[in-house]
């Protein structure tokens, strides 16, 4: 660490003073359940869209995704205009008009409410709430390792004490402030990561001698291409895999298909929508939103696979090497090599920043999923009574696990924990979140046909064929004496490519098997959404 | 083109560059678009 702990020190602390007080505006904006819940329905549009993107955008995406670049080249900048154009796009301007005018109509004020009410059933906010109450601590557990670990390296703090610390600062104005607190530090922490991101694109280029040089030098290292990876399919870093290759299915369908697509039924996004007052400011969030996330995932896999060129003209290895086999490790061994020391304070800011407006989206998410949609409205049918009370204890609760999950949850479990909660929301949610926006004739029992065939789906598949998750939880192997029940291709496909078409499909045809829902209902969800735009 | 020679690997940078503008000229067109009448 080239950049003395006591200044790192100083600048994380007048950080997080800021941080407490935004939070504490939070806190004292938040009045009644619906401020709690989604911000009154009258945030911000930039809040809205720096939120947004700061949310979607962790820890793991710039460093962990950034170094799969490193090691997989700009094949992966798919992804990247997968999160601009659908991520931002379609989710905005398709999805989101949709749901900030539905979940007004209907009173709703979480994601599984949304759905639990457009169907009229229970049921589905019920499961879809314990769904998210139980799988995505896992995904916040790991977002907090992110961002303990660089606490530990750069404040030279025990991983243990930091894992603490981080869960109390973040826990603290969840908590007190509710989602208001949540959105006003993400545009902060938003403001910053842009900051960071476009200076370490700007100081890569330069460094490399331009921005066609930079990427020329990179074409003319397709022969150091290690021979595992040639095996795979790897074709250089400025190439995509070979068609069918391991490497190209991983490519493809793990990262470009499961996040790309898995964004838009993401439960902590989708209600972002319903903060805003009107379809003007998601029209004006999308101004920002684009650039945003182009300025995240755009830079991170260019500057990553970019990174094999400084390596290689400074130590004569690749960036797989430099970073001793671990990808995980080569934006930052990267950024400490190659950047400016002041700009490692700046970075390291960045970082710590993507981490905490991850994690407090993922824990209010969790809190309001189990206290309202779970408990309240599914356990106690509606009653009203201690609700944000129940939430704040289920925040307590959620978060608890993800810290205890934190804690024995091995490093190497990032990437996949990422893409294994976004393919099952993607598969779980997807079909019943796009009919109940856009076809009127979906039923509710077409809905929940869909919503537990894309779950189990999903699931089983992780369990019993997708190689990489079957053979590490053992499963299969203790029931079956395999690692995988199907060999071959299939064991490289991810779940998210069999799951969520088999979810749509049961979708379709089970509402047409079913009566369509009454049509006083259905007028009352899409009588004006069709009016602007 | 850029240095890169693979098609599929420009395409994408381009398309990245691209859909950042498309949603920043989105939304400078529909600035003041959709407006609520009916406060809430």
């Amino acid at each position: 660490m080239a950049v003395s702990t006591p200044v790192l020190g100083i600048v994380v602390l007048i950080y997080l003073m800021v941080i407490f007080y935004l939070g504490w505006l939070g806190y004292k904006k938040t009045q009644q359940t619906e401020d709690y819940m989604v911000a009154g329905r009258k945030m911000n549009p930039y809040i809205l869209a720096v939120s947004y993107g700061a949310t979607f955008i962790s820890t793991s995406a710039i460093v962990g995704f950034g170094g799969a670049a490193g090691a997989l080249g700009m094949g992966l900048l798919w992804l990247s205009f997968m999160t601009i154009f659908v991520g931002v796009f379609m989710a905005f301007v398709v999805f989101g008009k949709r749901t900030r005018r539905i979940g007004l109509k209907l009173g709703a004020v979480t994601f599984p409410e949304l759905l639990g009410r457009r169907y009229q059933s229970r049921f589905i906010q019920g499961f879809s709430g314990i769904l998210i109450g139980l799988f995505m601590p896992l995904y916040a557990g790991i977002v907090l390792i992110g961002g303990a670990r660089f606490v530990e390296t750069t404040l030279n703090i025990n991983y243990d004490v930091a894992v603490l610390i981080l869960t109390v600062i973040v826990a603290a104005y969840v908590i007190t402030g509710g989602i208001i607190a949540v959105m006003y530090t993400d545009a902060l922490q938003g403001a910053l990561m842009f900051l960071g991101m476009a200076l370490l694109l700007t100081l890569t280029y330069v460094k490399l001698g331009g921005v066609v040089e930079a990427h020329q030098a990179l074409t003319n290292m397709a022969y150091l291409v290690p021979e595992s990876l040639q095996a795979g399919g790897h074709l250089g870093w400025t190439a995509m895999p070979e068609l069918g290759s391991p490497i190209w299915w991983n490519l493809v369908s793990t990262l470009i298909l499961g996040v790309g697509i898995g964004v838009l039924a993401q439960p902590q996004l989708a209600v972002r929508f319903m903060t805003v007052k009107d379809d003007k400011a998601l029209n004006r969030a999308v101004l920002v939103g684009g650039p945003f996330i182009l300025m995240m995932t755009g830079v991170a896999f260019t500057v990553g696979a970019l990174s094999n060129v400084y390596f290689f003209d400074k130590l004569g290895v690749i960036s797989v090497v430099a970073a001793g086999g671990n990808t995980d490790l080569i934006i930052p061994q990267y950024i400490n090599s190659a950047m400016p020391d002041i700009f490692v304070v700046l970075f390291m800011l960045t970082l710590l920043a993507a981490a905490m407006s991850t994690l407090s989206a993922q824990f209010h998410t969790m809190g309001t999923a189990i206290g309202h949609d779970f408990y309240r409205e599914f356990l106690k049918k509606g009653e009203l009574g201690q609700t944000i009370n129940i939430t704040r204890m289920s925040i307590a609760v959620t978060i608890l696990v993800s810290v205890v999950l934190a804690y024995i949850l091995p490093i190497s479990i990032i990437a996949t924990a990422t893409a294994v909660f976004f393919g099952l929301c993607a598969s779980s949610f997807l079909p019943m979140y796009t009919g109940a926006l856009f076809w009127k004739r979906m039923t509710r029992k077409g809905a929940i046909a869909s919503m537990l065939v894309g779950a189990f789906t999903s699931l089983f598949w992780l369990i019993f064929v997708h190689a990489k998750e079957a053979s590490a939880l053992g499963i299969s192997k203790a029931l079956f004496g395999v690692d995988t029940i199907l060999t071959g291709t299939w064991t490289i496909i991810d779940p998210i490519i069999v799951a969520t078409p088999l979810a749509f499909l049961t979708a379709v045809i089970v509402s047409l098997m079913t009566e369509p829902d009454s049509q006083e209902h259905i007028d009352r969800c899409f009588m004006t959404s069709t009016v602007n735009n | 083109m850029l240095g890169i020679d693979d098609p599929q690997i420009w395409l994408a940078y381009v398309l990245c560059f691209l859909s950042a503008l498309g949603c920043i000229i989105y939304g400078a067109l529909k600035w003041n678009d959709g407006e609520e009448e009916e406060g809430c």
